[in-house]
């Protein structure tokens, strides 16, 4: 159990007591910061704790601990919003914040003070993610010897692995939101992400290859097997990029393969369709919802709700319960992803996807976890019909073009396809398209649904957050290929 | 005086050796070192504010030694009860890893004590009201340029100023402190026509508000990068020589020098090995070093460990002289450091090939394509293989034909360094780096069959 009056409790004890604030205080802030009319008035208190371990060379020589907190204030009159945030939270610093916003609004008498705002704390907990404490240290000895083992299994695998490095980066972040319309509500969200990178060698060629775990969970959440099957991705890649031939060059039929490449439908949908790009006029889908962007089959979702995935939030950063919301309905785009700012402004409802990289960013319309709804057909199926083409696995990220509709990624695992069999795999390559036409392009769904293993990442704007993509395999019949062979 | 800082450089210092004296108590040899920005942004576009953001941020981070192994932590905050917490931490870390004897300060006679510090600071106000006025008077030159040509439209203008200090002390009785600035301008352009629309930007960046390009030409640049990437097409896929712009070839320089870092060589992860006394380029090639540029952005009298850079070549006529080491990356490869634990300082890529303005290096691509950004796209540090997707002109006769889009390029890295024919007087400067405009021979275009 998570959120609710739990959360509140964690967040009131981590957050509000060391620096001496309470409901009144807050209250009190809150009621200046929205003295000047404004639409939409926000604070958000955040801390997190982070603990790394990194073996490199066989041992682990290296260990970091950080820990940061502060709070963001926000007041927004339209589209006009300012912003202001601190490390330090005691109740002067907060109304000197608070103050700060109240000057750059340029609202008028700055000294204008409302009532406090009476505060409603939101009970209603979820159960996506637990409250523990995945930074404590008591577990050291424990992850320091997951990591050799993590070396060993990497090692006994192959003599042409010749570098392991493996990290270990366990996070807590406590936050607190409370707005003008009265919402006060806490979440505690617990994020350990485990990677490994291998290189192999052999014959003066080298070859990278790399695999992650990610868990709204601690050390508990990494069992054996899990563990095992990750480094065994890695040396595989490794393994296989050191016979891989050069990529081939110009447009063919592409297979993309379960999980990760759904990062293709962030990047070339999701993105896309955020409420900010949709206000701004600056879309390349904008104005085409209830259209049919997609072949009959295709269906992509925004959920933030789903257990233990790494996009999951229990409330958003403005205190919003997450949607799920369907982005494209069996072809047909039907919905956006909004934030309170932008949905206040399009006369439209948050859909709980209101997400900011720390307390020192603004919030925006961002994805949780996003993804290409199962079909029917076998993957098996969908390799075969391929007469000469690529298969894509493994991506080493992505971007896209919200005007234009361009994206791009890389591939990091990858094989060229004849005649319906893998028959060599090739270096990266970088694909490109257009959302809206790879979307019409994509004629086979699978129904092998897969998420990402929990390190897929989105940068938007400079801020980075955790999200998670899936999808099943399909075949888009129409990419560009970028290799380097004609 | 600043405007946007609320703690003094003795704040820092004292910060820093506070937590320095609390460690060595511990038993312990330690480094520490403080940061505290003050920052202020202001976006307008068609004559509204849309954000205005004001903020302070602060950091402390300890390292200690303690018999052979090494733990690092920070904080936001520090206060005394923060800095005790983490030198806590940090030991605590240093108690569990395994011993490392390439971990330790480095030897105290190697500190730069004293020395020139270059200056990094330059008293200019930059209050919000100065930077309102500043994103105000490029969204006025913005309307006028829209108003003249019914392809544009205005994206947002941003004036950002940061201030900050830094300081840092160690066990061997190290304590420096240092002052800087940083001021930045951009201005987005979006364009429209018959085939699609586009975006552009033009951003300045300086360490005083005076050296910042005037509003009229920033936005002139961004809409002129708008207006040139209008009607822009594929080409077939073919191979012929590229012609990467200036900032562009910046990202291509990064490159090189990433893979002459330290971390990059000992860890394996760097497409080329054992580089040093290896020719790696064309030899018309110079690439040479500068920590000591007056307000350059790259510039600093020493790093993070307390070691001062030295002017100096990493590559002459395509031969590697150096790499940028810090004392532990020094460490695992037999040498010692040479002041760049903080990454590279100033860069300058350098040619005795023929060279000439823009236009002359057109003249040079003959029939090929330029280059002018990188839409996405990865360098394999291990293999050197490197793919991108890539907008552009398309070139014939040394005259631009049409604006490109929807294409790949695709090489690997020691080919494309030793096919470099050419470097553009046209030099720019982006960050770190400066280099003109660089010319490579021959590569592989992808685009429609």
């Amino acid at each position: 159990m998570n959120g609710g009056d739990l959360a509140l409790a964690r967040a009131r004890a981590v957050l509000l007591g060391p620096a001496g604030l309470d409901d009144a205080a807050i209250s009190r802030a809150l009621g200046h910061l929205a003295g000047g009319g404004a639409d939409l008035a926000d604070l958000y208190f955040e801390t997190t704790s982070l603990r790394t371990w990194r073996l490199e060379g066989g041992r682990v020589t290296n260990g970091g601990f950080s820990m940061r907190q502060g709070v963001g204030a926000r007041a927004a009159h339209g589209g006009h919003v300012s912003f202001a945030h601190s490390a330090d939270m005691r109740e002067g610093a907060l109304q000197d914040t608070v103050r700060a916003v109240r000057a750059l609004a340029r609202d008028g008498d700055t000294a204008a003070h409302q009532q406090g705002i009476a505060l409603n704390r939101q009970a209603d907990g979820h159960e996506l993610y637990p409250i523990i404490d995945a930074v404590a240290v008591d577990d050291a000895t424990a992850w320091i010897a997951l990591l050799e083992r993590i070396d060993q299994l990497a090692r006994a695998h192959d003599p042409r692995i010749v570098r392991i490095d493996a990290n270990v980066r366990a996070q807590d972040t406590t936050v607190l939101v409370a707005n003008a319309d009265g919402l006060l509500a806490g979440d505690v969200r617990p994020m350990t992400i485990l990677a490994v990178m291998v290189v192999a060698e052999t014959d003066g060629r080298r070859a990278r290859g790399q695999a992650g775990l990610g868990r709204r969970a601690g050390l508990d959440g990494f069992d054996a097997a899990s563990v095992e099957t990750m480094v065994a991705a890695a040396v595989r890649m490794a393994l296989q990029n050191l016979d891989a031939i050069p990529a081939p060059v110009g447009e063919m039929p592409v297979v993309l393969g379960p999980g990760y490449p759904g990062v293709l439908f962030h990047e070339a949908v999701g993105h896309g369709l955020e409420g900010d790009h949709h206000r701004k006029h600056l879309s390349a889908f904008d104005g085409k919802v209830g259209e049919r962007i997609a072949a009959p089959g295709v269906t992509v979702i925004d959920d933030g709700g789903i257990a233990g995935r790494l996009g999951s939030l229990g409330i958003d950063d403005e205190g919003t319960a997450p949607d799920r919301t369907i982005l494209v309905e069996d072809g047909v785009l039907t919905g956006l992803m909004q934030d309170r700012l932008n949905a206040g402004l399009m006369n439209a409802r948050s859909t709980g996807n209101g997400r900011r990289q720390s307390y020192a960013h603004l919030p925006m319309p961002r994805m949780t976890n996003t993804f290409l709804a199962n079909g029917q057909t076998d993957p098996a199926d969908i390799i075969a019909s391929i007469d000469r083409g690529i298969y894509a696995t493994e991506f080493d990220g992505g971007q896209v073009d919200i005007v234009t509709g361009r994206f791009n990624f890389t591939t990091i695992e990858a094989w060229l396809v004849e005649k319906g069999k893998l028959v060599a795999p090739v270096r990266g390559a970088t694909l490109i398209g257009v959302g809206h036409e790879a979307l019409r392009h994509i004629s086979m769904v699978g129904n092998d649904l897969a998420f990402d293993t929990g390190m897929a990442t989105c940068g938007k704007q400079g801020q980075t957050l955790s999200v998670s993509v899936g999808q099943p395999t399909v075949r888009i019949d129409r990419m560009m290929v970028g290799g380097q062979t004609g | 005086m600043s405007e946007l800082l609320t703690h003094s450089e003795t704040d820092l210092r004292d910060a820093a050796a506070l937590a320095v004296d609390l460690a060595v108590r511990s038993g312990a040899k330690a480094r520490a070192s403080v940061h505290h920005e003050g920052f202020a942004k202001i976006a307008v576009r068609n004559g509204d504010v849309e954000t205005a953001e004001r903020s302070g941020s602060q950091g402390l981070g300890i390292t200690v030694f303690h018999e052979g192994r090494q733990g690092s932590a920070s904080t936001a905050g520090f206060d005394r009860t923060a800095i005790e917490r983490v030198v806590r931490e940090a030991m605590l870390i240093a108690g569990h890893v395994q011993p490392d004897p390439d971990a330790d300060l480095p030897p105290a006679d190697s500190l730069a004590f004293s020395g020139p510090a270059p200056e990094l600071y330059a008293d200019s106000p930059r209050s919000p009201d100065v930077l309102l006025d500043a994103a105000q008077a490029m969204d006025r030159a913005t309307s006028e340029i829209v108003a003249s040509d019914n392809r544009l439209r205005a994206g947002e203008t941003v004036a950002v100023a940061t201030e900050g200090l830094w300081a840092l002390a160690t066990s061997d009785g190290f304590c420096r402190s240092i002052q800087r600035s940083n001021d930045a301008r951009w201005a987005v352009m979006l364009a429209q026509d018959a085939d699609g629309s586009t975006s552009a930007f033009c951003q300045s960046q300086e360490r005083r508000v005076d050296a910042l390009l005037p509003p009229a030409l920033l936005t002139r640049n961004a809409a002129d990068r708008a207006r040139q990437a209008l009607g822009a097409r594929t080409i077939p896929s073919r191979r012929c020589p590229v012609l990467f712009d200036p900032r562009t070839a910046s990202t291509l320089v990064g490159e090189l020098a990433g893979a002459l870092t330290g971390r990059a060589q000992y860890r394996k992860m760097s497409f080329l090995p054992d580089p040093i006394g290896r020719s790696v380029a064309a030899p018309h090639l110079d690439l040479l070093e500068d920590p000591f540029e007056p307000l350059g952005l790259a510039s600093g009298g020493f790093d993070s460990e307390g070691i001062a850079g030295s002017p100096r070549a990493i590559l002459r006529q395509g031969v590697v002289e150096g790499l940028f080491l810090s004392t532990f990356s020094g460490r695992k490869l037999g040498l010692a450091s040479t002041g760049n634990a903080d990454g590279f300082y100033n860069l300058r890529l350098t040619s005795s090939a023929a060279s000439g303005d823009w236009q002359a290096m057109l003249e040079m691509l003959g029939t090929g394509l330029v280059v002018t950004e990188f839409q996405g796209g990865k360098t394999d540090p291990a293999s050197g293989n490197w793919t991108q997707a890539v907008k552009g002109l398309w070139v014939e006769g040394g005259r631009v034909v049409h604006a490109v889009t929807d294409v790949t390029l695709a090489s690997n890295m020691p080919a494309m360094l030793t096919g470099i024919r050419a470097v553009g007087r046209d030099v720019e400067r982006q960050g770190a780096i400066r280099t003109g405009s660089i010319l490579i021979d021959d590569m592989q275009v992808g685009g429609k069959a």
